[in-house]
């Protein structure tokens, strides 16, 4: 039988490799930009709608667009949504430049970051003890979340930006088949991202709301500018504000989400256009959040991720980036030595089989 | 070329390693036969047997609370995954066409959808709980992960084609499905089949022990 076990730092490879493959994908909204510039420079279409200048004249006209009729359902009265157009010309114009303007620069301002400030090492360099951060189920639903993430992101940007993107790369029978994949797919797995939602709030809303000490933590530039390390508790201030956008923004992108989604719940067109402008915004704040999160995680900081990986972090880490957690776990006698935290062990056994490793023969 | 591959001789294929596979493989475990019991019986193995096949599917109360979640995984996969495999109507038009020559009342689309995405949920779960807990991680080799790959790309693939309007899509997703059947007989998936026999096994042995297990 073939026996290949997958290494315990193999989850954040492949956290990078699809980082990277989304890295790519935001580069391309600089040939969005060009695509559009040069779209907008071209002669109309010459291919004539005769029933065009009728429309034009009741969209313009100084009189409602809206009227009686038999017919009955959502905007069934709306002989013409004027809205649209403007809706289309936000997306167009303003909506994709600017988004693929934030997250370009998301990624330069972290390439610049890396080289100004390079990898943060752990000063006192890792330490024999390690302590339980994370138990089995934190760390599931993180990764659960992460997962579904990634993949509503990437399918999302070539919902946003493919058309101007991919079609001169792949041509238009390409794209209507990624674009017709990446649609479906966002659809079904957008509900399970909600589920992701509800569980990590649950799971992690005690310990991030704010007290005593996150503010001097902010005040203090949180220990990025300069060489000092700034104290915090389980979590810092960067890490509970993030929480927070992602709850109450995970929010807004999920039920406006569902709202689109669903067309079935009598929302009209505008409501349809103002889901999908929340949605986009949303999704960009986010993604460009979780670009500086995916870094920390990456290659900004050593031993950050250690936590999400293994459940322990490393003792010298606790005490520089979380020093008021790490003492409270010290004096608790929580710290465990390194050879305890074999590849049997998770904080939800270490207590069990660190006891029987650090007394052998009891 | 590649399509007609793919529809045709391919599948065809698939299917006949996978049929073969698999009734080869069970009649091997049915062949192999049991070691005569000389012990005097103390219950009905039969019974036990039968009791065993089902109440193993049983939510397990005991279970530690971390377990709990897994168990739940595992019904969201496992009953999901046979919903939309055998009544999501895509499917069932496929296997009246391919195999079977009739179909049958297929689930509505909303139920098709909540399938899905309670499969995937499932799936998501297990997996990611198989790669990061160090006891998992430790007993998983690469049948594990190859099984679980393909299974999972089987179901991206078809989540993917679900506007069934792109053929390429379609394709994708057969190629897939036929890739998994090939794979099926010579894999851990077995146990689709194989659960019955080793429950069963084990629940006569405990049954004629007069053990309640």
């Amino acid at each position: 039988m073939i026996r290949q076990t997958i290494p315990p730092g193999s989850i954040g490879v492949y956290a990078l490799a699809w980082s990277l493959l989304l890295l790519w994908l935001l580069l391309l909204p600089q040939q969005s930009l060009a695509e559009t510039k040069q779209a907008r420079g071209l002669p109309p279409p010459a291919v004539l709608n005769p029933a065009a200048d009728l429309w034009r004249d009741i969209r313009q006209r100084d009189m409602p667009t809206t009227g009686t009729t038999q017919v009955r359902g959502v905007d069934s009265g709306v002989l013409i949504n004027a809205n649209g157009d403007t809706w289309r010309k936000f997306r167009m114009e303003q909506l994709i430049p600017v988004a693929g303007y934030l997250l370009l620069g998301m990624i330069v301002v972290l390439i610049l970051f890396y080289t100004i400030r390079g990898k943060v090492k752990i000063e006192g360099g890792a330490a024999d003890k390690k302590l339980p951060r994370y138990t089995s189920y934190e760390r599931l639903i993180h990764w659960f979340m992460a997962s579904i993430f990634i993949f509503l992101a990437i399918t999302g940007l070539i919902i946003l930006f493919g058309r101007p993107l991919l079609i001169p790369i792949f041509g238009k029978e390409i794209f209507a088949v990624i674009a017709s994949a990446s649609k479906e797919g966002h659809n079904l797995m957008g509900p399970l991202f909600m589920v992701a939602l509800i569980l990590v709030f649950i799971k992690f809303v005690r310990r991030n709301i704010y007290q005593k000490g996150d503010l001097s933590w902010l005040l203090r530039g949180g220990g990025i500018i300069g060489k000092k390390h700034v104290p915090s508790n389980f979590f810092n201030m960067g890490e509970k504000s993030m929480f927070w956008m992602l709850i109450i923004v995970g929010s807004v992108i999920v039920v406006s989400g569902l709202m689109l989604i669903f067309p079935i719940f009598g929302q009209s067109r505008e409501w349809m256009e103002l889901a999908h402008v929340g949605h986009a915004i949303g999704a960009i704040l986010m993604i460009t959040v979780i670009m500086g999160h995916i870094y920390i995680g990456s290659v900004g900081m050593e031993g950050a991720i250690e936590g999400m990986k293994t459940g322990y972090c490393d003792l010298n880490w606790a005490k520089e980036h979380h020093d008021y957690w790490a003492s409270q776990m010290e004096k608790r006698g929580e710290a465990i030595p390194n050879e305890a935290v074999n590849r049997f062990s998770d904080p939800d056994t270490n207590k069990f089989l660190g006891r029987e490793l650090e007394e052998p023969g009891k | 070329m590649i399509a007609e591959f793919i529809d045709g001789p391919l599948w065809t294929f698939s299917l006949a390693v996978f049929v073969i596979g698999v009734t080869w493989r069970i009649v091997t475990i049915l062949m192999a036969g049991n070691r005569q019991d000389l012990s005097t019986p103390r219950g009905s193995a039969s019974s036990g047997a039968i009791r065993t096949i089902f109440s193993r599917s049983l939510y397990e109360r005991t279970a530690a609370t971390r377990g709990r979640l897994l168990q739940i995984a595992g019904y969201l996969f496992h009953l999901g995954l046979f919903a939309l495999l055998f009544f999501a109507q895509p499917h069932i038009d496929f296997y009246a066409e391919r195999i079977t020559g009739f179909g049958w009342p297929a689930m509505p689309h909303w139920a098709f959808i909540v399938s899905t995405e309670l499969a995937f949920l499932g799936l998501l779960l297990l997996w990611i709980h198989r790669l990061l807990s160090p006891v998992t991680r430790l007993l998983s080799d690469l049948d594990d992960h190859l099984g679980t790959i393909l299974v999972f790309l089987v179901m991206l693939t078809g989540c993917l084609a679900l506007a069934q309007s792109f053929e390429a899509l379609r394709l994708i997703h057969l190629l897939l499905a036929e890739l998994l059947l090939i794979y099926f007989p010579f894999s851990k998936l077995m146990h689709t089949f194989t659960f019955v026999m080793s429950r069963g096994y084990t629940g006569a042995a405990m049954g004629r022990k007069g053990v309640n297990a």
